[in-house]
């Protein structure tokens, strides 16, 4: 399954779309969110703020990107050859769900570091440990969804649904403007979304607040529902040939 | 069930259906190991269904499936069976030696991948990205995974469609390289020609059913007919009466007689005085094959030598004499 896991990692370090989408924006952004149009205290703030919504929008988009492959995997007869190797199918699908897990990183950590090293964002280690922590845990649940949507459909479908779906949760779980500037209705929409949930623990751990325990069971029920969705996908892929 | 355990491959019954189109239909098949054995057929005859069938990617809807004496699953996972699609498998952004060293190391002992890849004629294009091949280059790419894990069999579905006849030959000449391991190989085809050439047996299937099982002579054989052409002048009733004619087609002045033994035939046209500009031209190996695959319908010889040859019986078919194509 390691086998499996970097031949995975080293196809999509090679494809642009991820380098572009998975890393290199998000880190622009972040550059551009947490220094343009700010000053003063307002500035710490961005630079602190930002940072946990673009690494959390960037792990987000990696994580999509992986699974929406897994169409393009298909139609190419990709999972059929893999099919005809002695690596178990359960293997295969976990072996993708771990790539996912590892292509998430790049942006987590690429985002931290020109924090703490090009805005000066200073934190406690344990801080720092957290939040990485919990920025890399959460992204599973979007993996799941990356790669339900991978399953169930065709390459171009798969690869609009994914750029929808990260708008989508980059807009209303207030990763790119904080929710407090939304509609009290939409403010309510936000919290029950998986992006903000998956943004505000570290962001509470980040201002020194308690990360809520509503917020994780919600994250935990995306976690559920994704899962649900990608073994679903996976069976029904199987089936259709 | 003792000897179906000495088996490669074993078919028993198999059915399967999409909506209402019986790909395969009722078929069984035994091949026993180290042979190379062609599946020949037109497109649609059932061949891709019964390779995936043996490779475990389709159920059968009735009658059993075997390789290797279990079931095609467990010959995958243990890293005896392994086979070529016709076409795809092969991802972009990844190289040869990345993709072949990948599905080398699911193997528990694979050939040493540098064996591999000379084998299959890949050295030179190691380094090279999958999407900037060739389709000779692919295909040979897809033989390499078909054979890194040293697997007892290998199906290999159309190998060469995509190849011209160039790389076709380089094809079959890295698969020699393999079969002189003593390994199985069964391909399907429907170029009879290679069946011909490359395979020890040849079992020709259409729309789901074997209708014929034999050596590609003994295939050859049961159409077994070459061309005797005379020119003809009055009453060319009798020709229809010689020894071994099949058929008699006129076109001009020139008589044009399918005959299953040429000699027999030469000779009662000479004594009958008919021999006049006389050509005598072996069938054209389409036209065996069209014969054979026509009469897939209905109980013709072809169809009960099929099931000879099922039953494993050695003596099937005996021709009279060596028809050389």
């Amino acid at each position: 399954m390691l086998g499996y896991i970097r031949l995975e990692v080293t196809r999509i370090l090679r494809d642009p779309g991820y380098v572009i989408m998975g890393f290199a924006m998000p880190l622009t952004m972040y550059l551009v969110f947490s220094n343009l149009g700010v000053a003063g205290d307002d500035r710490i703030w961005a630079a602190l703020y930002m940072m946990v919504n673009m690494a959390a929008f960037g792990a987000i988009g990696s994580a999509f990107n992986n699974g929406a492959g897994i169409a393009e995997d298909r139609t190419a007869g990709w999972l059929r050859q893999l099919q005809t190797t002695p690596l178990a199918p359960v293997r295969v699908v976990a072996g993708k769900a771990a790539t996912g897990m590892i292509m998430v990183l790049p942006a987590i950590t690429g985002v931290c570091l020109s924090a703490a090293l090009l805005n000066g964002v200073r934190m406690e280690v344990w801080q720092w440990g957290s939040i990485v922590l919990l920025l890399w845990a959460g992204s599973l649940p979007f993996t799941l969804l990356g790669m339900a949507f991978g399953y169930l459909f065709s390459g171009q479908t798969a690869a609009v649904l994914t750029i929808a779906a990260n708008m989508t949760m980059a807009i209303v779980g207030g990763l790119w403007l904080p929710t407090e500037g939304f509609p009290s209705w939409l403010r309510t929409v936000a919290q029950w979304t998986p992006s903000f949930g998956y943004a505000d623990l570290p962001r509470k751990v980040a201002f020194g607040e308690t990360p809520g325990a509503g917020t994780a069971l919600i994250l935990t029920g995306w976690l559920v529902v994704f899962g649900v969705l990608a073994v679903y996908g996976y069976r029904r892929a199987g089936r259709v040939r | 069930m003792t000897d179906d355990t000495k088996d490669t491959v074993s078919l028993k019954d198999v059915t399967k259906r999409f909506g209402a189109v019986h790909a395969v239909d009722g078929l069984s098949l035994r091949v026993p190991a180290g042979r190379t054995v062609a599946l020949l057929g037109p497109n649609g005859a059932g061949k891709s269904t019964t390779i995936a069938l043996l490779l475990g990617l389709l159920t059968p809807d009735s009658g059993t499936v075997r390789v290797l004496g279990g079931t095609p699953e467990d010959a995958i996972r243990s890293g005896r069976l392994a086979a070529m699609p016709q076409e795809g498998g092969l991802v972009s952004r990844t190289t040869v030696r990345e993709l072949v060293g990948f599905v080398s190391g699911t193997y528990r002992a694979p050939l040493p991948l540098r064996k591999v890849l000379a084998i299959a004629g890949l050295e030179d294009l190691a380094g090279r990205r999958l999407e900037r091949l060739s389709g000779g280059q692919a295909q040979r790419v897809r033989f390499a995974l078909a054979l890194a894990g040293d697997p007892e069999l290998i199906l290999l579905d159309e190998p060469t469609a995509a190849l011209d006849v160039r790389a076709r030959r380089e094809f079959w000449e890295s698969m020699r390289a393999f079969t002189a391991r003593g390994r199985t190989i069964l391909f399907s085809t429907h170029y009879l020609e290679e069946a011909d050439e490359y395979a020890d047996r040849v079992v020709v299937v259409d729309r789901g059913r074997i209708v014929a099982d034999g050596t590609s002579g003994e295939i050859k054989r049961l159409v077994a007919l070459s061309t005797v052409s005379v020119t003809a002048t009055g009453d060319g009733a009798f020709l229809q009466r010689l020894p071994g004619v099949v058929s008699v087609e006129i076109r001009g002045e020139r008589a044009h007689l399918s005959t299953r033994d040429a000699d027999a035939t030469v000779v009662a046209l000479a004594a009958a005085g008919g021999i006049r500009d006389l050509e005598v031209v072996p069938v054209a190996l389409e036209d065996a094959f069209l014969a054979l695959t026509g009469q897939a319908g209905q109980a013709g010889q072809a169809g009960q030598a099929g099931q000879a040859g099922q039953a494993g019986q050695a003596d099937r078919a005996p021709g009279p004499a060596e028809v050389e194509v």
